[in-house]
């Protein structure tokens, strides 16, 4: 099946800003100073982490997303099955993204709680001065 | 001609990318932490555009919600504008 | 303004690059098909035909994060209850009194949220009960439900919320119920290994090649799926007080969190 150039310009376009978006967000955790700066920058980075992992299971339009649709109160036949089959997009990266935005959240949880703490003991979250006040 | 979710895709990566770089570029953490919302917005609607209802509802109220209050708490107890 | 049009040029950089790599021949994201393992879960998640290899719910990513792939859910569960700890070990010797001045933001702010509130718990519960047939389950429902206990917290003050009960050990004690619920229900199947004989595993959902052992998909007229809505309804249960708990903390004042480090230091 053939595809329009202008279809292809824009998928190129939309992937290639997805890269351009980790490129920053790793250039905002290595190089900024302050935590919090480097929190946000990790946030930007995992969430564009994942939408990639959901583009790799797209299926070129016209598709649907992978819930049944139709008379539930009894099992469905062969052919709608097959008719689904061919239709909806792939459920696996949305079912391992669903588990990655968990554990990165629960790993985002506790980074805040210890930068508090850092806080606490050392009266800032500069990773300049930290350093020079651990001698 | 072309297809209206490439185009709508396009757009919301285009925003999406406008906005990550205002984040990590600004001062005022704050300020920051409201592009970064926008940001993540955006990708909300691009979950959505590809067939990916499940992940609209994780990250919806995560991260438009739960990591910008935690952070809120997190700027308003340290009071750091941040330097240089 | 400088950064908003260095901004600019980033976003027409990246239009000219992507105009580069259509000439050149790039291909993009659009594929004609999906991968025959995306075939088989979606053509077998609601399939009665092949007894032995389905799920029975038309939702395919509930029935791969609950069933195809349960395990892999398990240790997701534990990892985040592990990160829950960890917040609530950094924060021991702080007592969290319940009695406070109940000062919040105006009344025209808390006339809404109060009704914001009951809209968000009603919707919260429907997309957990609606898990298996929707998009929607254990996770969606409680990340949208822990927005309330937040909102409650900065609208009407932290001791509105412990002066009516929902204190950390409540909290505490109702996520560990949530998990001590998926818990016993992956272990159903094993309970009846050694009550009947028939050999079953842990985690399983409908009936395999060689367990007959079943949880019923449809109860009456309406379509339970087997075990997942109960995975959904504990599910929701632990995420909506590990989150409770982590703003709980959050939102101790830093004079409170002071004194009782500085006691500690003069103790040693």
């Amino acid at each position: 099946m053939s595809i329009s150039p202008i279809d292809l310009f824009l998928g190129n376009f939309v992937l290639i800003a997805i890269i351009g978006t980790i490129a920053i967000s790793l250039y905002g955790i290595v190089a900024k100073p302050n935590l919090i700066k480097k929190i946000i920058a990790l946030t930007i980075f995992t969430d564009t982490a994942n939408v990639l992992a959901i583009i790799i299971g797209f299926r070129k339009p016209p598709s649907a997303p992978p819930v049944f649709i139709g008379n539930l109160a009894r099992p469905p036949s062969l052919e709608e099955l097959r008719s689904f089959a061919t239709i909806a997009v792939d459920p696996l990266p949305q079912a391992l993204v669903l588990t990655a935005i968990v554990i990165g959240m629960a790993v985002n949880l506790l980074i805040i709680f210890i930068t508090l703490q850092v806080y606490r003991l050392y009266g800032t979250v500069d990773m300049r001065r930290v350093r020079e006040l651990r001698g | 001609m072309a297809d209206l979710t490439m185009v709508l895709l396009a757009i919301f990566a285009g925003i999406s990318l406008f906005f990550a770089y205002l984040a990590i570029s600004e001062r005022n953490l704050v300020r920051a932490l409201i592009y970064s919302a926008v940001q993540s917005s955006a990708f909300a609607f691009v979950f959505y555009l590809l067939r990916a209802p499940d992940i609209v509802l994780v990250y919806v109220p995560i991260s438009v919600g739960i990591y910008p209050a935690a952070i809120l708490f997190l700027i308003r107890k340290t009071k750091e504008v941040e330097e240089p | 303004m400088k950064r908003i049009l260095v901004a600019v040029a980033i976003v027409i950089i990246a239009v000219i690059a992507s105009l580069a790599a259509t000439a050149g021949g790039a291909l993009g994201p659009l594929f004609d098909g999906v991968r025959s393992l995306a075939e088989f879960y979606l053509f077998n998640v609601f399939n009665a035909h092949n007894a032995t290899l389905t799920a029975m719910s038309p939702e395919a990513v509930t029935s791969i994060v609950w069933d195809y792939r349960g395990l892999d859910t398990l240790f997701e569960t534990v990892v985040f209850y592990m990160a829950i700890i960890g917040c609530v070990a950094l924060y021991r010797g702080i007592e969290l009194v319940r009695d406070g001045p109940e000062v919040g933001l105006s009344r025209i702010v808390k006339t809404v949220t109060k009704i914001l509130i009951v809209v968000n718990i009603a919707i919260a519960a429907s997309i957990a009960l609606h898990g298996h047939l929707t998009p929607g389950g254990g996770f969606q429902a409680g990340a949208a439900m822990a927005v309330a206990p937040i909102i409650i917290i900065v609208v009407f003050s932290r001791f509105f919320l412990m002066k009516r009960g929902v204190t950390k050990e409540v909290a505490l004690s109702l996520r560990s119920m949530g998990l001590l619920g998926i818990a016993l229900v992956a272990l159903i199947p094993l309970v009846a290994w050694a009550a009947t004989g028939t050999v079953a595993y842990v985690m399983q959902n409908q009936v395999k090649i060689d367990s007959s052992f079943s949880f019923p998909a449809y109860i009456g007229n309406a379509l339970v799926s087997g075990s997942l809505i109960w995975y959904n309804i504990f599910e929701f249960l632990a995420v909506t007080f590990g989150f409770t708990i982590v703003f709980l903390l959050l939102s101790v004042d830093e004079k409170t969190v002071k004194n009782a480090l500085r006691g500690e230091e003069h103790e040693h």
